[in-house]
């Protein structure tokens, strides 16, 4: 990720239902860019037939 | 009296059983303990001396009357405040909910009462379990016992249960884990802490963190103690349609010290290489102890888990914001700031990344099933460091330096998301006199083997007796 603005974050966070301040968007943007980059590496794993753990009753 | 303090529950059990104490006598001296110890630990938010007293009592005269006893009848228990207690505040460690006084117990609660165990009080916990260092703004973060010098971190999100045991102001506590907050404290206060297998232990009645992820589980002085804590906690509840229908063995029945043929993998990769060396160098002796006790050990590796952190974040991000979110939009002001913060994060993160955070997480289960296929249990530091001094955010492992946090769960995550069970046992100290934890995981349900390796461990080696400088 090669950047992520104050609008992009306020636009989401705004979809979420959440308005903060530009002070508070800034605040959260290091930690955020850092969680992206690294949710973007799971999208380069071979999950396609992987079915996710949604019903986790074990036995 | 002051002796009473540093039984452990399966030692009060006993005597209390056989008379040579009474409930009452056990009860107040613990409390007498904790107003004398709580000024500088902090580690209860509320002390329910009253009630105490009077369950000691009754416990008392129905050991008078001969009546059908639980196996911890009049045996000094404390929750972290976030099981639900009967007319007592459990707030989870937050100023949103600290008037908040529930109707009934949680099903854990309940089914602990009825085995007999007497409420002493609700712990201090990491603000509404959101973090693994065990801070808080609202009533304090409690102080770790073993350093007597400055103020070092207790580990977290259960850090009021794990500096009450190791301090010597109960015998036993329950905590909740979510990426490692039973068995962070329990490293980190030098004592014993067991995550059940997910499904195990029933949450209803517990605030929830992130739901698919949380645990509920004993920390004790001892495996043995968790052994004795867990039997009557565990089994199926119809309020949580997470737990399973199996039968609940006879945890203490298990502990045969015999683990003869037992066999163990060593985690080298991704856990003993990246701990500092003194923590690697424990857990190294610690797998020579077993060895030298009949074990095979050999050494495996979970290449997975280098995807959990990310992965773990999408799903518990996500849960989390879910449950706080009318909070965060309506009293924002009344969190702790790491935590406002790290609830905010979740507002970022999209569907797909969730259900990527499941798919990871079958991958990595799927990986530990296959690890345990052929090996009873896995061995691990619990955490890659000993505890850091209050508001130190980055510390050395090593020749490296890493952010606390991101450390402290790098070890233990990966069981919260793949669901095994897993205790931690104290298993040597540094040279600063700082105690080190090392995980036993076992099969998914398998507590009874992973409390059996623990318990073997402990009759072997006296690291779990050692009693910190601030007790």
């Amino acid at each position: 990720m090669k950047s992520l603005t104050l609008d992009e974050m306020r636009h989401a966070a705004r979809l979420a239902g959440f308005e903060w301040t530009d002070d508070e968007l800034a605040a959260l943007r290091p930690g955020l860019v850092r969680a992206l980059e690294a949710l973007e590496a799971l999208e380069r794993l071979p999950l396609a037939d992987t079915e996710p753990t949604t019903q986790y009753r074990v036995l | 009296m002051s002796g009473l303090c540093w039984a452990t529950a399966t030692e009060l059990a006993r005597m209390i059983r056989t008379k040579a104490i009474s409930p009452v006598d056990a009860v107040q001296a613990l409390l007498e303990r904790i107003a004398a110890r709580e000024g500088v630990l902090r580690s209860f938010i509320t002390v329910c001396g009253d009630a105490a007293l009077e369950a000691a009592r009754q416990a008392e005269a129905a050991l008078a009357a001969g009546g059908d006893l639980g196996p911890l009848h009049g045996v000094p228990i404390a929750l972290k405040d976030l099981f639900d207690t009967a007319g007592v505040k459990t707030t989870g460690g937050s100023k949103i909910l600290a008037e908040r006084v529930p109707a009934a117990d949680a099903t854990v609660v309940a089914r602990l009462r009825a085995a007999g165990a007497i409420v002493l009080g609700k712990l201090n916990m990491h603000e509404f379990a959101y973090g693994p260092e065990g801070l808080n703004e609202h009533y304090g973060t409690p102080r770790n016992p073993w350093d007597a010098a400055e103020h070092r971190i207790p580990g977290g999100s259960s850090s009021g249960s794990g500096v009450a045991v190791a301090a010597g102001l109960v015998p036993a506590a329950l905590g909740s884990d979510t990426g490692g907050s039973i068995r962070i404290p329990a490293a980190l206060c030098g004592i014993t802490g067991l995550k059940p297998t997910y499904g195990r232990v029933s949450r209803s009645g517990v605030l929830p963190l992130a739901w698919s992820m949380d645990h509920a589980g004993p920390m004790a002085r001892t495996a043995a103690d968790c052994a004795l804590l867990l039997r009557p906690m565990a089994g199926y509840d119809p309020a949580d349609a997470s737990t399973s229908v199996l039968p609940v063995p006879d945890y203490a029945g298990a502990l045969t010290g015999d683990v003869k043929g037992l066999r163990v993998g060593l985690l080298r990769a991704h856990f003993l290489a990246d701990a500092a060396p003194e923590v690697r160098e424990a857990v190294e002796r610690a797998a020579r102890v077993l060895e030298q006790l009949g074990a095979r050990v050999d050494e495996v590796a979970l290449p997975s888990v280098v995807h959990v952190p990310a992965a773990s974040f999408a799903v518990v991000a996500t849960e989390a914001l879910a449950y706080h979110a009318p909070w965060l939009r309506a009293r924002p002001g009344d969190y702790q700031a790491d935590v406002r913060d790290r609830l905010r994060l979740g507002a970022f993160v999209s569907g797909v990344h969730y259900v990527r955070g499941q798919q990871v997480r079958a991958l990595v289960r799927r990986e530990v099933d296959e690890a345990l296929a052929r090996r009873d249990v896995l061995l691990a530091p619990t955490t890659p460091l000993a505890a850091t001094v209050l508001g130190r955010a980055e510390a050395a492992v090593g020749d490296a330096t890493v952010d606390v946090r991101s450390a402290l769960i790098r070890f233990t995550r990966p069981f919260n998301f793949s669901g095994h069970p897993v205790c931690s046992v104290p298993c040597g100290f540094t040279a600063g006199g700082l105690p080190v934890g090392m995980q036993i995981v076992g099969r998914l349900f398998d507590e009874a083997t992973v409390l059996r390796a623990a318990d073997a461990y402990q009759r072997a080696t006296d690291w779990h007796t050692h009693r910190p400088p601030l007790a």
